[in-house]
């Protein structure tokens, strides 16, 4: 296997190229087929249990995903409550009605909204907020006047200070958000107002976030690659020669993005990072591959045996760096997220691929070279010598390392200390709108509107009564009164005891009505004192079914509404309570010592019967169940921080714990804001699985490939210094650890164990070849230092234009990974002879045998 | 030739008078059309059961009675509508004193909280409890709030369209009806938006006759744009009741004419 592999593109060159030309063909179509997936919620599989329940409550509560149009007059002294704002806002909210894919019965806005008032004494009027714009300013100031009796619409359409509203425009799919939120700001232009205008919403957020996906695509990948080679021809100083890792490069990334794509993959966030995750990764093993050819060929020499001598030299540590970084990727299977196991997959095999890709294109490049190309490259290779900066700066590391265990070692012991330190403050937290930077008009937007509303992150906390003893009893004693009936009206009344008993309303009514007709047509005396009995039964059971009418029970919620609103944690919360008091208010009055909840169960009912009574008879469905066995409180959070959300939680948490739920009442949460938490705490515990199962793995396949476990252990001492190191900064500068901060600790171990791979393997070879660990240590820091630090700068370097990116993870992974790289090989140079120094015997016993350490250590250069 | 009078004699039986010479004048049909759908007999009692379903099928129930007198034919009229059903609003009646030359008067009672309210004159194209029919569908739209256009005549009914003389004051641009040839009841009607679209549909589902006057047993209005609609039944029809004037007076929100609303074996 490994001799054709090696053999075929040294003796059929143009049937490499044939190959891989065509594999790049095939996977270049596929990628035409690509689809963005922006949705945070597929950050959990589709089954996950709150997920799950998240949808249910969607459609429990006809929940749709909405864009949110926000309006701020910060210049009139009344706000937005002036003639030309409200003007607006009114043709704009008929105008959004009428496009297509708006659910038009559930968009919210002041010219949509219902408003139930005082018609002077004794008098109700029930009535549209604004059916028409106003034409004075008392007008306008009247509908000031109405929206603040309403709690419900206060700080939700309009805020607190009058200086803005909202239009709430629910949507019929989120991939129409894109093309209706183009219409709304053509329609927001020919308004011709003066006023501010801000849209917003998830769905807005996440079509930007799958554009400016393909920015980062299109641009910071190709840059990448632009880096590399300049880089490489920095390193090289032949474009003919380098083109051939760009090659390897390129075809990579085309057959494995076309392999996601053709496999039916969406491209997620995470999947749109592996561009650029594999072009430096791609080329690395070319770097070693023309380090070593380019050091052994000279002019006599037939470049097919020199390439056939540098790939057999190089097959197996290449083949090791190449599985222990796919190894690193792979862990990433152990996280539960789905799109973070499509990326540690698809760039695990990516890795392979390139090695495969490497050793198969870069030798069939090489032998169909020019010989005038090949003597271009041994001359610029001898010419400048080997006193460059990078050599000389490298020698005097090499003997401070070699020389300096002590003090080194206790350096490294101290910033490992501090990094542990570091590690204990990291936070914990994440917010998809903190993806776009400060200034992207979605942060602007959702700044704004923050900032005048109560919050445009929602959280509900569902409440749901099940009760399984009430209704078998009822159905029992039913029965038994059945039994008391004549048979031909029991028959009719039979059938709807039997029947389905899953829409409360429904089963119930049908047995009253059948007893009801049962009852008309009776003629015996039993009979029609069973069914009157029965009747009264039904009719208990059918309110009690109706839990959350209970005035008792929406008293209980009002205090846990209460609770959290003293607590500061929320903007506001809306829930049935709030429709009942104002309701309630209105019929005894209007006085505010009447917004209060009704005395009594029919109150309630009654209440609510008026309020249905509306425009809008279905908004109370957003907020409790027709059956009234499941009740929602919307939260309005001001932060879409995911510790915000867990702080709510807790909160509710404690706060249930020392007011406990009435018994049959269970809690749950839904929301997108409580979802980023979920996936968030899935990710975090996923990542340390993750991380935990590739040291392990790559530990193993370390003491394989050296036969040595104390080897082993040398080769993840450089790795795990980085990782404890760069979380230890990221506790220290204040950092949230976020999605892509916990990427990158199986990425570190998967790039970095390379470093200490070639820096072992070629200090053991030098070892054995001269006999002399003095000499090996002073080789060590030539040629193999050399093509270390070319590498870690490759890779660094490579991940700087993410920098560029337009969104925050992409920079953050960019940022990180330069600084990743850079560490590692520092502590790779460093540490490993410094460690090797003081203890070079014990690691290598081979050599220690073989007398390597008899000879004088290496001496530091200041001495 | 024998056999198509046969024919004919048959179909006159069927359809009633649909063999009449067709009218042609809208306003015209619309006026018998109210008389039939709102005027039948000088008073009238029926129940309701009402299903209001939600577009995932949830129920709602409502059970009511409604008594009616005309003060004058095709003109002034009195409603009372009692609720008894679901028990927790039990009790729950409106009062409608309907006018055709100015605002009607209606009132409110809610024993659960021991109100009587008015109920100002305004908006009636609220929502009726909660269901997809109108206030305004309850006790019928005045024929001079529209204009009306006969669009088409067929065998067996007049299709008109109607468009509101004040437009900002509903939510349709304008509506059809499918009007029975012999009945004159309204056995469709389909309300469209500013957009063109047909969001709402009003439609009888059967009729009986009852002391001679033909009427809707059942009918259902569906929501077309958000899905969902409301069955109505009505049962125990009786019309010619001599309802006594006291009957549709304030007084019988708090204590209501029992005697009068339980129905009937005869």
């Amino acid at each position: 296997m490994r001799s054709i592999l090696t053999d075929l593109p040294i003796r059929r060159p143009r049937s490499v190229y044939a190959i891989i030309l065509l594999l790049v063909a095939v996977a270049a179509a596929f990628i035409t087929q690509i689809t963005i997936d922006t949705d945070p919620e597929n950050m959990l599989p589709a089954d996950q249990p709150e997920r799950v329940f998240h949808n249910l409550v969607e459609d429990r509560f006809t929940l749709h995903d909405a864009l949110v149009v926000g309006i701020v007059n910060e210049s009139h002294p009344d706000g937005i409550y002036n003639i030309e704002s409200l003007t607006a806002l009114h043709t704009l909210s008929n105008r959004i009605l009428q496009l297509d894919g708006v659910i038009g019965p559930d968009l919210m806005s002041l010219a949509e909204t219902d408003n139930i008032s005082q018609a002077g004494p004794g008098t109700i009027r029930f009535e549209w907020m604004m059916k028409e714009a106003p034409v004075s300013a008392l007008q306008a100031a009247a509908i000031r006047e109405k929206v603040e009796r309403l709690p419900l619409l206060v700080d939700t359409l309009v805020s607190g200070d009058g200086k803005a509203a909202a239009i709430y425009v629910p949507i019929r799919s989120k991939d129409l958000s894109h093309p209706l939120s183009q219409r709304i700001r053509s329609l927001i232009s020919d308004l011709g107002t003066d006023d501010d205008y801000f849209i917003t919403g998830l769905p807005v957020a996440e079509d930007t976030f799958g554009h400016d996906m393909f920015v980062q695509m299109g641009i910071s990948a190709p840059l990448a690659g632009l880096m590399i080679f300049l880089l490489m021809l920095y390193f090289f100083r032949s474009p003919t020669l380098v083109l051939a890792p760009m090659l390897v490069a390129i075809a990579t990334v085309v057959i494995i993005m076309g392999l996601l794509i053709g496999a039916g993959f969406t491209v997620h966030i995470m999947s749109s990072m592996i561009p650029i995750f594999l072009m430096p990764i791609a080329v690395v093993d070319s770097v070693h591959i023309m380090s070593e050819f380019a050091d052994r060929w000279h002019e006599d020499a037939d470049p097919k045996d020199v390439i056939r001598e540098v790939i057999g030299h190089l097959f197996t540590p290449m083949l090791y760096t190449s599985l222990t970084s796919a190894v690193g990727f792979l862990s990433l299977l152990l996280t539960p997220i789905p799109p973070v196991q499509v990326f540690g997959t698809f760039v695990a095999f990516g890795i392979l691929l390139a090695f495969l890709l490497t050793i198969v294109l870069i030798p069939a490049y090489i032998v169909r070279m020019k010989p005038a190309a090949l003597a271009r490259l041994a001359n610029r290779k001898r010419a400048p010598g080997s006193d460059t900066l990078l050599a000389r700066g490298l020698r005097r590391v090499g003997r401070l390392s070699f020389g300096h265990g002590k003090v080194i070692t206790g350096v490294a012991l101290l910033v490992v200390a501090v990094s542990v330190a570091g590690v204990f403050r990291i936070q914990i937290n994440d917010n998809p709108v903190r993806w776009f930077k400060a200034s992207h008009p979605i942060r602007v937007a959702d700044s704004v509107l923050n900032e005048h509303f109560a919050g445009t992150y929602d959280a509900f906390l569902v409440l749901s009564h099940n009760d399984d003893q009430s209704l078998p009893l009822f159905i029992e004693k039913s029965r038994q009164l059945l039994n008391a009936i004549s048979v031909d009206a029991a028959e009719s009344v039979q059938s709807a005891l039997e029947a389905d008993t899953s829409d409360a309303a429904r089963y119930y009514g049908d047995i009253l009505n059948a007893a009801d007709d049962a009852l008309f047509n009776s003629v015996n005396e039993p009979s029609i004192a069973a069914l009157t009995e029965l009747i009264a039964l039904a009719e208990e059971a059918q309110t009690n079914a109706k839990y959350f009418q209970r005035p008792e029970i929406l008293r209980e919620i009002e205090s846990i509404q209460q609770a959290l609103q003293d607590s500061g944690r929320v903007g506001k919360s809306n829930a049935l309570p709030d429709v009942v008091k104002v309701v309630n208010r209105e019929l005894r009055g209007g006085a505010a010592e009447d917004y209060r909840i009704p005395e009594t169960l029919p109150g309630v009912a009654q209440t609510l019967l008026q309020y249905q009574s509306s425009h809008r008879p279905q908004d109370l469905w957003h907020m409790v169940t027709p059956d009234y066995t499941s009740t929602s409180i919307w939260l309005q959070l001001t932060s879409g921080d995911n510790q915000d959300m867990t702080g709510v939680m807790q909160f509710v948490d404690e706060y249930i714990a020392a007011n406990p739920l009435p018994s049959g009442v269970q809690r749950d949460w839904a929301g997108k804001t409580f979802i980023n938490v979920v996936w968030q705490d899935a990710m975090v515990s996923g990542m340390l699985k993750s991380l935990i199962g590739a040291f392990v793995v790559v530990f193993f396949m370390m003491a394989v490939l050296f036969r040595s476990v104390r080897l082993g252990l040398l080769a993840m001492v450089p790795l795990s210094l980085t990782i404890i190191g760069v979380y230890g900064i990221i506790g220290w500068i204040g950092k949230d650890y976020d999605m892509p901060i916990a990427v990158l600790s199986s990425l570190t171990l998967g790039l970095s164990i390379d470093f200490a791979i070639h820096f072992i393997e070629r200090m053991r070879a030098l070892m054995r070849q001269t006999g002399s660990f003095t000499e090996a240590a002073a080789r060590m820091f030539e040629e193999p230092g050399r093509a270390i630090t070319r590498n870690a700068i490759v890779i660094a370097i490579g991940f700087t234009p993410l920098l560029f990116a337009p969104l925050v993870p992409y920079i953050t992974v960019g940022a990180f990974m330069a600084a990743i790289m850079a560490l590692s090989a520092v502590s790779t140079l460093v540490l490993l002879p410094a460690l090797i120094g003081l203890a070079g015997p014990w690691f290598f016993p081979e050599a220690r045998q073989a007398g390597a350490f008899e000879g004088p250590l290496p001496v530091p250069a200041s001495q | 030739m024998m056999r198509q009078t046969v024919l004919v004699c048959a179909m006159a039986l069927a359809t009633g008078f649909a063999v009449a010479e067709p009218l042609t004048d809208a306003d015209g049909i619309v006026a018998r059309a109210n008389l039939a759908a709102y005027y039948a007999g000088e008073d009238g009692r029926s129940e309701v059961r009402m299903v209001i379903s939600d577009a995932q099928g949830r129920q709602q129930r409502r059970q009511f009675t409604v008594l009616r007198r005309d003060v004058a034919e095709g003109g002034d009229q009195q409603f009372l509508v009692a609720f008894s059903q679901p028990s927790d609003v039990r009790g729950t009646t409106f009062l409608v004193h309907k006018h055709v030359d100015r605002d009607d008067d209606r009132w409110l009672y809610l024993p659960g909280l021991d109100l009587v309210k008015r109920i100002s004159a305004g908006d009636k194209r609220t929502s009726f409890v909660g269901a997809h029919y109108f206030y305004e569908d309850v006790s019928g739209r005045r024929p001079s709030d529209d204009t009306h256009e006969l669009l088409e005549t067929t065998d067996q009914q007049y299709v008109l369209r109607h468009r509101p003389i004040q437009p900002e004051s509903v939510e349709f641009a304008h509506y059809d009806t499918w009007i029975d040839r012999a009945t004159f009841l309204p056995m469709k009607i389909d309300y469209t938006d500013a957009s063109g679209n047909n969001y709402r549909r009003v439609e009888v589902l059967e009729v009986g006759e009852f002391d001679g006057n033909p009427t809707v047993v059942a009918s259902r209005v569906s929501d077309l744009r958000g899905g969902g609609q409301t069955d109505m039944q009505f049962r125990y029809i009786k019309y010619d009741l001599g309802l006594p004037e006291e009957v549709f007076s304030e007084r019988s929100l708090r204590t209501p004419p029992r005697d009068w609303l339980q129905r009937s074996s005869d």
